[in-house]
């Protein structure tokens, strides 16, 4: 029986634009290890995590880091949030190495690698949905406003911009291809930004020219976010204002303000603010300090603790090389939904990636939660207003919208 | 044996018996019962109270649940003066026989017929299903033998005046009409089949909740152009609502509403419209056609029924759409209305419960890029002379939803892209093409030609590095084959959206 403590890899940003995101999943993953090993490890073994900086998240550094936490530490696996420049190169030194690689990366691309050879990817799996997810569920949710008499649309017309990466163009491509289907009219084809210095006032002055009653950013970067935000409350659209998961970051209320207030953000992964997810989230802040955020330090630190039980129900953990142990954790992964403080990881099959509720199952045990929100003040923590039972806030009128 | 010993007998023998047995009054008391009657009817807390009038004991059974119906059939045989049937909410079913002694006294028992019973309603089952199939299929022979013989005997003629054309207008005449016989024939084995796999009970729904406005859309194309054809218009008003129903069972019924209208209207319009009421939705498809008499609204909606023969002779309809729809109705549970005015239109409208628009499914059964990926919906002019490389190369551009585009002719790069469906968005070209070409060359010439000149990569298996800092240097990326696809997804998406990240182009 071995005691040799099981190295986990973790691929996180601790330099750039995203340290502040990878400082949390850093938090994440040493509080779930930490748990873990005060009840004895898995099989006894105790957990030790290692972590590789991939600062600018490019494929290179994130392929390198990959390759450098198998060959240099043995990692068993590679369990982490999200790293946005690597486009999957990063499966093919996992895939070689046939270990567990558990992301979130929130990428449609990882069910098409996923599925292009599910033999040699078995050991990658999504812990949160894809980003397309974010599209349609936030078309269904201006109907639910729309339909509920909670918001009355001055007219059809949804305009939408996106930023340039892919998850921000697929979520504009989502939105806009399934708006019609929901009663919305496109005002304009999804505008991609090719560049993010640019002029927003220029911008929402051409979009305002479409008079749309809806305006969603699907770009996630907090700082871009709040200069977009904050020219577009110098003249307010008379429209609903969506803006894409980096608007829940503290860093975005700091620069917006109070001006934040009535904005809508969603996010297919957050903290539910149930009694377990209250619980975490003092457990969290009285590890990493007042100013931490457990939202965001809750996704590796899930997937942790759901890898843990795969792995001591398959009968232990597989080095590198170890196919067959690997294989056995993976089958488990698949087979035993965990119900964590995010809601409930239940992979896909085929996918390999979390099911997103209710944009894919209309079951809230099946699936984890799309969750919308609604900015108050800066002090407030964002109102969840979306979708039952999970809610715990009314929508308000936007106050450019009530006045 | 003494009289005594004999009545001992007799209990013990009662006692051991595992059939429920019991003795009662002429006036319908309970006089005395075996062990497994008192077993069998549990229900009494303090035990079966002695001379409980049978209304009485019925009663208390059935509140106490344990009864759930007691069937009465007359008597078939013997003394058995009737054998009511007892249905027990545990499933089991008994039937009960009595005797009636001369002095009016009667010995009942009660015999599990269980087995016996579900085995009877099985066969049964078969036997109905048995002979539905073969009334299904006489029926289709027979509708067959009629409605097919007319377009297969035009068929005939067709072929002949085919054969014996003098001239190609001619020719042509007679192959339109052949594949309008062709297609009438395919309506009529399409409706044919839906009634005999209805009759089978093939037919089994997948319930979801969906926009109506996608089906409304599918039926908007489907039968835009055959409306305009006729002078009719199509108006389809849209609506917002999300339904709980089966999309494509719901999509038939719709679409044999849409097509009988625009059949029997001859002028005006037809028009789609929902209507919200108490948690249901009613879609309308409203026609300014004949209208149908009020003694055939019910009719109508019978296998094989016309009005008049000679009007569908001429329409080409076996009278079964109605049937289908009605009975697909039936299957989902939907409420079928029809309103009519003789002379003004009709109106056939179907209802649905309202869904819960965040349980709404999209029509694509699976996401995947090639749906929703950055890259659907692009186009990508793919210029690769080995086959292998592109066919794997096409397939997996085709896996993110692109569209592959070839140029037949490098010699003529004008006649060649003007014969493309339309411009590409991106190039991924080899550099050296049937040895005379380059890569690049090409990729000049072709963007000197577009409007919008379009963004291009070369892959080469030369690993030269001279080669590969020229190609650079004119500003083209370059991916050493073979090519996998995280660097392929990188480099394009990197030209496409975020061209500062190429250092090539820097």
């Amino acid at each position: 029986m071995r005691t040799d403590p099981i190295r986990i890899g973790s691929m996180v940003p601790l330099s750039g634009t995203s340290a502040s995101d990878g400082r949390e999943f850093r938090n994440g993953l040493i509080m779930a290890a930490g748990e873990i090993n005060a009840r004895g490890g898995i099989l006894g073994r105790r957990i030790e995590p290692v972590f590789a900086d991939t600062g600018s998240q490019t494929a290179e550094v994130v392929v390198r880091a990959a390759r450098g936490l198998i060959a240099t530490h043995g990692v068993s696996a590679i369990i982490n949030g999200y790293n946005i420049g690597p486009q999957n190169s990063e499966y093919e030194p996992i895939a070689d190495a046939g270990i567990i690689y558990i992301h979130h990366n929130t990428l449609l691309q990882h069910h098409d690698t996923v599925a292009s050879d599910p033999e040699r990817y078995f050991g990658c799996f999504m812990g949160d949905p894809a980003e397309y997810w974010y599209g349609q569920g936030f078309i269904k949710f201006i109907s639910w406003l729309r339909d509920t008499g909670r918001w009355k649309p001055r007219n059809r017309r949804i305009a939408v911009i996106s930023g340039p990466k892919p998850y921000s163009i697929v979520i504009a491509n989502a939105m806009d291809a399934c708006a019609a289907q929901f009663g919305w009219t496109p005002a304009f084809p999804p505008r991609i930004m090719r560049s993010l210095k640019t002029d927003w006032g220029a911008l929402l002055d051409e979009v305002r020219g479409t008079d749309p009653a809806v305006l969603a950013f699907t770009h996630f970067h907090a700082g871009d976010l709040a200069k977009f935000h904050l020219e577009f409350m110098r003249r307010p659209l008379p429209a609903l204002l969506y803006l894409q998961y980096g608007a829940l970051h503290k860093s975005f209320s700091e620069i917006v303000g109070p001006q934040g207030r009535g904005t809508i953000v969603g996010t297919v992964i957050g903290l539910l603010r149930d009694e377990p997810g209250r619980r975490f989230t003092e457990a969290y802040k009285a590890q990493f300090g007042p100013h931490s955020t457990p939202e965001i330090g809750c996704q590796p630190y899930v997937a942790l603790h759901h890898y843990a039980i795969a792995a001591a129900v398959a009968g232990g953990v597989g080095d590198p090389g170890d196919f067959a142990a690997n294989r056995r954790i993976a089958e488990v992964l698949l087979q035993l939904p965990y119900r964590s403080v995010a809601g409930m990881i239940r992979y896909h099959p085929k996918w390999q990636a979390a099911v997103p509720y209710p944009d894919a199952t209309s079951d809230p045990s099946m699936g984890l939660p799309h969750l919308f929100y609604q900015l108050h003040e800066p002090e407030d923590a964002p109102a969840l207003i979306a979708p039952e039972p999970f809610a715990d806030s009314a929508f308000e009128l936007p106050p450019w919208l009530a006045r | 044996m003494s009289a005594a010993a004999a009545g001992q007998y007799a209990a013990a023998t009662l006692d051991n018996l595992r059939l429920p047995v019991s003795y009662w009054s002429a006036d319908l008391k309970l006089l005395s019962w075996n062990p497994a009657f008192a077993e069998r009817f549990s229900c009494f807390p303090a035990g079966i109270p002695t001379g409980i009038t049978r209304d009485r004991f019925i009663d208390a059974v059935e509140r106490a649940g344990l009864l759930v119906q007691i069937e009465t059939r007359p008597a078939e045989t013997g003394e058995a003066t009737d054998a009511p049937t007892l249905y027990f909410s545990d499933g089991s079913i008994y039937r009960l026989e009595s005797w009636q002694a001369p002095d009016g006294c009667r010995t009942t028992i009660c015999l599990d017929i269980t087995t016996a019973q579900r085995n009877e309603r099985a066969l049964r089952k078969a036997r109905d299903a048995a002979t539905a199939a073969d009334q299904s299929k006489s029926r289709f022979l027979r509708a067959a033998n009629h409605d097919l013989r007319q377009p297969l005997a035009a068929m005939k003629i067709l072929i002949y005046s085919c054969i014996g054309a003098r001239e190609e207008a001619e020719r042509q005449q007679a192959l339109h009409a052949m594949e309008v016989s062709v297609a009438i024939m395919e309506d009529l084995l399409g409706a044919l089949l839906n009634i005999g796999q209805l009759d089978a009970g093939r037919i089994h729904p997948s319930i979801q909740t969906f926009q109506i406005s996608a089906i409304l859309e599918r039926l908007r194309i489907q039968f835009d152009h055959q409306a305009r054809e006729k002078g009719l218009e199509l108006r389809i008003i849209p609506s917002t609502a999300a339904v709980v129903s089966d999309r494509v069972l719901l999509e038939r019924i719709l679409s044999n509403f849409v097509s009988n209208a625009i059949r029997y209207t001859e002028v005006g319009r037809v028009v789609i419209g929902c209507k919200q009421a108490g948690g249901q939705l009613q879609v309308h498809v409203i026609d300014t056609g004949p209208g149908i008499a009020p003694e055939f609204r019910e009719e109508i909606f019978e296998e094989f029924f016309r009005i008049s023969k000679h009007q569908d002779k001429r329409r080409h309809s076996l009278g079964l759409g109605l049937n289908i729809s009605r009975r697909l109705a039936d299957i989902l549970g939907h409420r079928i209305m029809l309103r009519s005015l003789p002379g003004r239109g009709s109106d056939f409208a179907i209802e649905m419960p309202v869904g819960n628009i965040w349980h709404s499914t999209i029509s694509e059964p699976e996401i995947s890029e090639q749906i929703g990926g950055e890259f659907a919906g692009l186009a990508c002019l793919l210029l690769e002379d080995d086959p292998h490389v592109r066919e794997a190369l096409a397939a997996l551009l085709e896996r993110w939803g692109i569209t592959v585009l070839n140029l037949v002719d490098l010699s003529d790069i004008p006649r060649s892209l003007a014969a493309l469906d339309r411009a590409p968005d991106i190039i991924v070209t080899d550099y050296r093409l049937h040895r005379e070409y380059l890569g690049t060359e090409i990729v000049n010439e072709v963007n000197d030609i577009l409007e919008k000149p379009c963004p291009a990569l070369v892959i080469t298996a030369d690993t030269g590095p001279e080669l590969i800092a020229g190609i650079r240097a004119q500003g083209y990326p370059v991916l050493i084959k073979p090519v996998g696809p995280p660097g392929l997804r990188v480099v394009m998406h990197n030209l496409l959206f975020e061209p500062e990240a190429v250092p090539e182009l820097n």
